[in-house]
């Protein structure tokens, strides 16, 4: 694996404007191609912890590395080349709804073309080529023209991976990417999201809320509380102990999406 | 209303309404209208009697001289073309003055300020003023009135169309910036499909006001059904000048219905 997989917090910290805590001084290494599941309440900070790693939220003190590189503190072009190598995967999913399907998946490739082709929509044949692989890589080839917007939710998200993946990125962030969808669309979701780490690699950091969900796609668990690292290890050591202290409660069956399997 | 005491004490309550903020704006634009009122020296008393003026003038101008509408046909499809010149140019100028002007999207305070007040001044200044300035500028005539239109179509669409961008969401404006894009990308794939539908519904307010406005301006010779109006009127030919009122009227009516069928399709 390479080396700008990995990233690195050295006494990471975020403080917004109106006091809160995001992140309370967090060390941690993620290794090149692990697939990490960051759980907590809502609140705990796994938010800020991912959007800190692309610089989306910049870090009030302490340091992140991405591939070594230290992740700059102000918007521009150390930081577009920063998050150029860095796909992100929304909640909210954050297509362009007027937009083809193609066109959205095309926006992952902004940073890798020259600023006028993005313009008058002249993308070279191999950036449309990534694109094409990355719509069949999660199965949605065939709606490459469709309007984004007339697609179902799972559909949708799977536009958000696709140009994530357009991006051929050494590492993924996937902020709560099933939490808008149903059981089945959140299966098949995860299932893509673990073949794809498996198939290229590629460093994986996912938020998630539900517990069986984490325990069952999650190599390692990152547990936050209040901004705190309180539980690092893999998934099949993980009890419920462990996730009391992370809740600062009961699992109860509002935290697994299939109330049936929580044991 | 036993059931409302009887709820528990974390329902929050609804917030009094602020009496004071209520009855200080009914007060302060009451006051406002009568000190305006007074100012003019309007009243409605010397307004009927005056009235029958108005009925002598409407009874002149009756029935329309439909002899007069062949005369008419170049002047109008005139205004038209102006109108078309000045939509076209003023609502593609309009598009960087909009975004810039648009908080949210602008690169910077400094671009921002100089922008926003370069919009005032052209808004603040009537169309009237163009048309005389450029008719000064490049003679009487349709360019002139082509000319006045593109800055007042600029004024119109780049002050609705900012603010339209700064109403838009900004969650995936953010994701094309987390994919790595610049400003333009952002703008591109982000913010402006978003406020697309309103720029071409405004676009074709614009024309619609600008096959109007058209008229005004022929007042001060800058072509078009408006010159043809000012010298019927100047020579009190009022059966003519209804029949221009109504031939821009359904001028008007026919753009407002082709604009609206195409907004329909757009949304």
């Amino acid at each position: 694996m390479n080396d700008k997989a990995a990233i690195h917090f050295e006494g990471a910290r975020v403080v917004y404007p109106n006091g809160a805590v995001g992140l309370a001084g967090i060390d941690l290494t993620i290794k090149p191609g692990e697939f990490v599941v960051v759980v907590g309440s809502s609140g705990a900070g796994k938010s800020t912890l991912l959007r800190s790693v692309n610089g989306l939220t910049p870090l009030t003190s302490g340091r992140i590395t991405v591939g070594g590189q230290p992740v700059p503190k102000q918007e521009g072009r150390e930081l577009r080349r920063l998050r150029a190598g860095v796909g992100m995967i929304f909640q909210d999913f954050r297509i362009t709804r007027r937009l083809s399907v193609m066109t959205n998946v095309l926006v992952g490739r902004v940073a890798h073309v020259p600023g006028w082709r993005a313009m008058l929509n002249l993308w070279p044949a191999a950036d449309r080529e990534i694109a094409f692989k990355a719509l069949e890589r999660v199965s949605i080839a065939d709606k490459a023209w469709v309007r984004a917007g007339d697609l179902s939710g799972g559909q949708q998200q799977r536009v958000g991976i696709a140009r994530a993946l357009a991006q051929e990125p050494a590492i993924i962030l996937a902020d709560e990417p099933v939490a808008s969808l149903d059981p089945v669309t959140t299966h098949q979701i995860m299932r893509d999201l673990v073949r794809i780490n498996q198939d290229l690699g590629i460093t994986t950091l996912v938020n998630l809320h539900f517990l069986d969900l984490a325990r069952r796609y999650g190599q390692r668990i990152i547990g936050l509380k209040a901004g705190e690292l309180v539980y690092d290890g893999t998934a099949d050591s993980v009890t419920g102990e462990d996730f009391k202290n992370i809740y600062g409660r009961d699992p109860d069956a509002g935290d697994v999406l299939d109330a049936s399997v929580a044991s | 209303m036993s059931e409302v005491s009887d709820a528990p004490p974390t329902r929050p309550l609804r917030p009094a309404r602020n009496w004071a903020l209520i009855i200080g704006a009914v007060g302060a634009v009451t006051l406002m209208t009568w000190w305006s009122a007074r100012g003019i020296g309007f009243s409605v008393v010397e307004l009927a009697c005056n009235l029958p003026g108005g009925r002598r003038l409407l009874v002149e101008s009756w029935p329309p001289d439909w002899s007069f509408f062949p005369r008419l046909l170049a002047p109008l499809l005139e205004t038209l073309q102006i109108a078309v010149i000045g939509t076209v140019i003023g609502g593609i100028l309009a598009i960087p003055i909009a975004v810039l002007a648009a908080r949210n999207l602008t690169p910077g305070f400094l671009v921002w300020f100089v922008d926003r007040n370069f919009m005032n001044i052209l808004r603040t200044l009537p169309d009237l003023f163009w048309a005389m300035l450029f008719a000064a500028a490049v003679g009487f005539g349709p360019i002139a009135g082509a000319l006045a239109l593109t800055v007042f179509t600029i004024a119109v669409i780049s002050k609705l169309w900012s603010e339209s961008l700064e109403a838009i969401d900004m969650a995936v404006p953010e994701a094309v910036r987390a994919a790595g894009g610049s400003w333009l990308a952002m703008l591109q794939f982000g913010a402006i499909p978003q406020a697309l539908p309103h720029y071409v519904s405004y676009a074709l307010y614009a024309f619609e006001l600008n096959v109007r406005a058209s008229m005004i301006l022929g007042l001060v010779g800058a072509g078009g059904i408006g010159m043809v109006l000012e010298t019927q009127r100047s020579t009190f030919e009022y059966p003519r000048v209804t029949l221009i009122v109504l031939s821009v009227l359904v001028l008007v009516l026919i753009i407002e219905q082709i604009s609206e069928s195409i907004r329909r399709r757009l949304v």
